[in-house]
């Protein structure tokens, strides 16, 4: 059991030759685990999309590595591609992407037959994961009758459809209200961790980074450094991860200022709202 | 695949568009061959029905309808001698002008011998001439020049009388006409004047032993299914071309219709085919998704199509009964295949479109 999903390795992507190159994205390396969300932004332009479109093998990096599992998939045929994506990773974009033309059930159940599954199974299979994602009653509309919220749960359904190892979605509340925004940061971060699958998110929107185990920030192609922050559940204190004291309950990780407040915290009771362990990023 | 049909379904004014494009080629394709058909169906009509297999006529002159001929004395007689030999029909054809009521129409005109045969077919109304100045003449001509049985017709130096009306025998460049034949002869001023013999063999004799046996000097001895053949070729050489020049153009507007609304359908989804491809559709499964498309307007069309021809026959025909037109089975099976090529060339042209999309692409805004 490989302990890392995906592994970026000096990864560049320069668009255009000579004077008027791009360099969208400039050496980075990024390793993603099993059953981890991480949050990676950056102003417009910082090459966020160019990032995640090599990391989803949709775009050949100009330089650098990406390892799934141990394949090098940036060094693989273009043939062997498509195969990748529709089995190693699921796809969720800014602006949905469903097939107007499909029912609900139907754009999820095509995914599963592209992979191979029978069509009577592609649909059991498609109406039991939108029926558990509170789609159940939507499953024969056209996506044109479907809230902005119910779009992008379908698009999580098409996503999650084929078992990937890894979620991707580029600015996936972008088209949403904050709200609703917010509710489907929750339900990408539920799949992460009840069904171990690595999760990682492009985004500018600021609103949604707690529910991330690790925020990235991309400028002008490139990470910079940043300290990781979380919030102490017993005092509050926004403490540094990397230097905090930890404790694991219920499969989550908790940071704290200080001995003591761990083991107040492992010993009482939690306070319902700060079930979520609180990150926050500065950049140094 | 079932994202071809919703595709198609979902923008139902594009998809009628693009099946009545195919209808109207696949149904001006048929027409056009019926039209085909027809010609050669009326240019044999007379051989098809005239009794005999064998067919004699002048040294050098191979068919029927193309060429005069004048086959040297005594060649009847000496027919009628040769063994195996059952029935003789000699018959004289000429083109000639009628005048009627002072309109001028050419006819194909056929003298024959009431009592050997060679005469019209069908007779729909009165009979045979009996004396020299009576005429049958083809039923649809005489309907559309306002002839009836007794009227007088112009005929070079004399008149003659209509007594009879025969059906079946409208005719390419204008229609039969029958007489006896000495009326012939005595118009043409040639008192024995025979054109063509129509040999039938003896039960037991096959028609190319007879014609094997038949050696009369200064003749050409055919089977009939030759000269119907020769016949057919002298058609084809004047209709052919224009008739494929139109088959081929209605053809290629066929493929630019359903070819440009299947492309216009999948540039107007680039988006989701787009998503298609990120999430892992080969360009194959697209490739079929709008070749299906394609098939499906082709295959819809072309069924329509069918439909549009008959029912156009059927109007040109009762509207001008000269024309026939014959729309045969393996015409149908012929454009068929013709809307599945249609299919597969329409297709051809979004095929590109979606083989250069970006999964990329979808990514951006
Ligand atoms: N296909 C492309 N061709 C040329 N330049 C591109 C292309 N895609 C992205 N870029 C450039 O790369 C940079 C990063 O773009 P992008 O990854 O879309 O940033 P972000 O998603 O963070 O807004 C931008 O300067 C953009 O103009
Ligand atoms: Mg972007």
């Amino acid at each position: 059991m490989s302990t890392l999903t995906l592994d970026v390795r000096e990864v560049s992507k320069r668009f255009g030759d000579g004077e008027t190159a791009v360099k969208a994205v400039d050496s980075v390396s990024l390793a993603v685990e099993p059953g981890e969300v991480v949050l990676i932004m950056g102003p417009s332009g910082s090459g966020k999309t160019t990032l995640l479109s090599m990391m989803g093998a949709l775009l050949r990096p100009t330089g650098g590595t990406i390892h799934l599992d141990g394949t090098e998939i940036s060094a693989l045929t273009e043939g062997r591609l498509p195969d990748i994506r529709l089995r190693q990773f699921g796809f969720i974009f800014q602006d949905f992407n469903l097939l107007s033309a499909l029912s609900v059930l139907e754009n999820v159940a095509i995914v599963a037959e592209l992979a191979g599954a029978g069509s009577r199974v592609a649909r059991d299979k498609a109406a039991a994961l939108l029926t558990e994602l509170g789609l159940g009653e939507r499953l024969d509309f056209l996506p044109e009758k479907l809230s902005g919220g119910e779009k992008q749960r379908v698009a999580i359904a098409r996503a999650l459809i084929n078992d990937p190892a890894l979620i991707l979605a580029d600015e996936p509340t972008a088209n949403l209200d904050s709200k609703i925004g917010h509710e489907i940061m929750r339900l990408l971060r539920g799949i992460a961790k009840e069904r171990g699958r690595s999760v990682v998110i492009v985004s500018h929107d600021q609103r949604i980074r707690d529910i991330a185990d690790r925020v990235l920030w991309l400028e002008d192609g490139a990470f910079r450094d940043v300290v990781t922050m979380a919030t102490d559940p017993v005092c509050e204190m926004a403490v540094e991860r990397e230097r905090a004291v930890r404790a694991e309950r219920d499969g989550e990780t908790y940071f704290f200022c200080s001995r003591g407040c761990r083991d107040e915290f492992l010993g009482g009771t939690l306070p319902d709202d700060s079930r979520h362990p609180r990150s926050e990023i500065a950049v140094r | 695949m079932l994202l071809a049909r919703r595709n198609l379904f979902r923008d139902r004014t594009r998809f009628l568009l693009s099946v009545l494009g195919v209808a109207v080629s696949i149904g001006l394709i048929l027409l056009l061959a019926g039209y085909r058909s027809g010609i050669y169906r009326q240019a044999s009509a007379y051989l098809d029905h005239a009794q005999g297999s064998v067919v004699v006529a002048e040294r050098g002159v191979r068919d029927f309808l193309g060429t005069s001929s004048v086959l040297p004395a005594g060649s009847e007689g000496a027919a009628r001698q040769t063994p195996g030999v059952a029935q003789v029909t000699p018959v004289v054809s000429q083109f000639v002008i009628f005048e009627m009521h002072g309109r001028k129409d050419g006819f194909f005109l056929v003298g024959y011998d009431p009592a050997k045969g060679g005469g019209p077919w069908d007779l729909a109304e009165g009979r045979e001439p009996a004396v020299d100045d009576e005429i049958v003449v083809d039923r649809t001509a005489a309907r559309q020049h306002g002839l009836a049985i007794g009227d007088q017709i112009r005929l070079l130096d004399r008149d003659v009388t209509v007594v009879g009306l025969s059906g079946g025998t409208t005719f390419w460049a204008g229609s039969m006409a029958f007489a006896r034949i000495s009326t012939l002869q005595s118009l043409l001023r040639a008192p024995d004047l025979e054109s063509f013999l129509l040999v039938s063999p003896a039960g037991g004799t096959s028609a190319a032993a007879i014609a094997d046996r038949l050696s009369i000097p200064g003749t050409e001895v055919l089977l009939k299914g030759d000269v119907i053949a020769n016949d057919r070729k002298l058609m084809a050489r004047v209709y052919d071309a224009p008739i494929g020049l139109m088959v081929a153009i209605a053809f290629v507007v066929g493929v630019l219709v359903v070819g440009l609304v299947i492309y216009t359908a999948t540039i107007e989804r680039r988006r989701e085919y787009g998503a298609l491809k990120a999430i892992g559709a080969r360009n194959r499964i697209l490739y079929r998704v709008v070749a299906l498309q394609a098939l499906i307007a082709a295959v819809a069309g072309s069924v329509l199509g069918v439909g549009l021809a008959y029912g156009a026959a059927t109007g040109l025909m009762a509207w001008r009964p000269q024309f026939q037109v014959e729309i045969e089975p393996v015409a149908i099976v012929f454009v068929l295949a013709a809307s599945l090529l249609m299919a597969v060339l329409a297709a051809l042209i979004p095929a590109r479109a979606v083989a250069r999309l970006e999964p990329a692409e979808v990514f951006r805004g």
